[in-house]
């Protein structure tokens, strides 16, 4: 029962902080970055990759590899696409997505790598009767950790302030001052750090990445987005935690039918939005990209 | 030196054109009005030279360099602000939040504290305000943190557009009466204003904007001048006033 419920807990941080990275680069450009999940992919690339160089040094390596990746997206793709509307951004996000998927297949092959990384955190920790597992305290806490110090980071500092402002209203936001470039950048960066977490916890989970690797959870945090109310950074990641949440618990009550899992979860998905269309918390100062 | 001059400046949104020909001269301190019907183009006139239309031809010098094509970014760091249509504040931020945005665009970073100390005693009402969601503001209220946003940059030329959309008569008296304070301390000011009266009793000079073209310049003079100002207006000498 315990182990349920912090299973519930570590899926939902987990899925929040992959909502929220994808919840961060729509409010500053209303962008629905598909290509989100190969972030998450080359983070555990890199990281399995890298491995032997010891784990911090291949942690800081995946970190800082995902977030060039993500600025890179930005600096060579949408940047060059200001102008376009969502659509096209959409489209775009799609394409630089399957460009990264088999990018991957030609480098690492169309079958999974495996590798150990921290073989610990899927050990247990006894208390009398009840086990749990090791990882799923450890990814509440780095889940918790991360969405503390973005929420810091977005409330307390001048940054936080612009970025703010231009995920409500961009137009006006450029007219006091606030570099468009520079909080775009930021935000994908950011984005980037935060996809390099989710691969962290991912790949310590199933020990092998392959180019699809990062789709599954990226659909779902897009889901957990929309429910949380596009265009609010806490909407996003309370609604990724609701579905990472609920899936886990779907999951294990479930046992032998949780191939339903995803049917159910869909259910709850459209009875929340036929009651809430515009999400759970809703952006009053939401602003279309003009 | 003009502060602000502008000739035959074009500007659209896509493949349609709407301003044909806009053109302005300000001097230092001047407060100059633009009216003209609804359409007629001055909303894209401001906003080509804030930099958030993009102009197709034609020139901006501000303070003797040429600014077309600048981002909106660039020119209020340069001491050009706009408070645009419908006044665009931030209504999930506090009012000091929005204050504080708009240092973003000072050149000059060592004045923030007393930037904001200055329009806050300018606007009182914003300092009994301070941390109140900006969206629970009034009207007025909100039209009056918008000004006082825009000129915590500390611009040398404030343009407003519409400012005295949606507000109660008096309250328009308040706002406009804050414009000549600030004209006072020195700011350049460009107002775009429905009612052609209220404008031109203050400004300098007033353009009638008509069609994307600037289609006459009226002094305060002109104003008393009821067939003049209507002729200007609509093109005509009908007066639908
Ligand atoms: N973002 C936009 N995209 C496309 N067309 C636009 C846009 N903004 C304005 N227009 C068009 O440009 C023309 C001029 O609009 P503008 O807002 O500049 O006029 P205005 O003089 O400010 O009018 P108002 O007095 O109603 O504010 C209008 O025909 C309008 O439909
Ligand atoms: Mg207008």
């Amino acid at each position: 029962m315990i182990q349920t419920i912090l299973d519930a807990l570590s899926y939902g941080g987990l899925y929040g902080l992959a909502a929220l990275g994808i919840g961060l680069v729509f409010g500053v450009m209303r962008l629905v970055n598909f290509a989100h999940g190969e972030l998450i992919a080359i983070g555990a690339y890199l990281m399995i990759i890298t491995i032997d160089l010891g784990l911090p040094l291949s942690i800081i390596i995946a970190v800082a590899g995902t977030a060039a990746l993500a600025l890179l997206m930005e600096l060579s793709v949408f940047k060059r696409l200001r102008l376009a509307g969502p659509s096209v951004l959409l489209i775009a996000s799609f394409g630089v997505s399957i460009f990264l998927q088999r990018s991957y297949e030609i480098i690492f092959g169309a079958l999974p790598i495996s590798g150990q990384i921290a073989p610990w955190m899927s050990g247990v920790i006894e208390f009398g009767d009840t086990t749990i597992t090791r990882g799923s305290i450890l990814t509440i806490i780095l889940a918790l950790a991360l969405l503390a110090g973005m929420r810091f980071l977005v409330e307390n500092t001048t940054l936080g302030l612009q970025i703010r402002a231009a995920s409500s209203d961009f137009q006006t936001a450029r007219l006091l001052g606030v570099r468009s470039n520079y909080v775009i950048g930021t935000a994908f960066v950011f984005s980037g750090v935060l996809a390099a977490a989710v691969a962290f916890v991912l790949v310590t989970q199933r020990g092998s990445v392959d180019p699809l690797f990062g789709v599954n959870i990226t659909i779902l945090a897009l889901v957990g987005t929309v429910i949380g109310g596009l265009g609010s950074l806490q909407g996003a990641a309370l609604g990724g935690f609701a579905v990472g949440a609920t899936i886990s618990l779907l999951n294990s009550f479930l046992g032998n039918y949780r191939v339903y899992s995803y049917t159910w979860l869909f259910i709850l998905v459209i009875i929340v939005l036929l009651i809430r269309p515009s999400g759970l918390i809703s952006n009053k100062a939401f602003k279309e990209r003009a | 030196m003009s502060l602000l001059s502008v000739r035959g400046l074009q500007a659209g949104y896509g493949k349609v054109q709407v301003l044909f020909n806009g053109h302005i001269e300000v001097e230092p301190g001047e407060l100059v009005g633009i009216v003209g019907p609804n359409g007629a183009g001055k909303s894209t006139f401001l906003g080509a030279l804030a930099g958030s239309v993009r102009p197709s031809s034609g020139s901006i010098e501000f303070q003797g360099t040429s600014i077309r094509g600048r981002k909106p970014e660039d020119i209020v760091r340069l001491g050009l602000a706009l408070v645009p249509e419908g006044r665009a504040i931030f209504t999930d931020l506090t009012v000091t939040e929005n204050l504080r945005l708009g240092l973003t665009g000072r050149r000059d970073k060592s004045g923030s504290a007393k930037a904001i100390a200055e329009v806050t005693e300018l606007f009182p009402v914003l300092a009994s305000h301070r941390g109140h969601q900006a969206g629970l503001l009034s009207g007025g209220q909100q039209q009056q943190l918008a000004i006082a946003r825009a000129l915590v940059s500390e611009p040398k030329l404030l343009m407003l557009d519409e400012p005295s959309l949606g507000l109660s008569p008096t309250v328009i008296q308040d706002v406009f009466g804050v414009l000549n304070k600030i004209q006072e301390l020195g700011t350049a000011i460009i107002v775009v204003e429905q009612r052609a009266h209220l404008i031109m009793s203050v400004a300098s000079r007033t353009l009638v904007m008509r069609e994307g073209h600037v289609r006459a310049t009226l002094t305060r003079e002109d104003a008393r001048d009821e067939t003049k100002l209507a002729a200007a207006y609509f093109g005509t000498g009908e007066d639908r006033e």
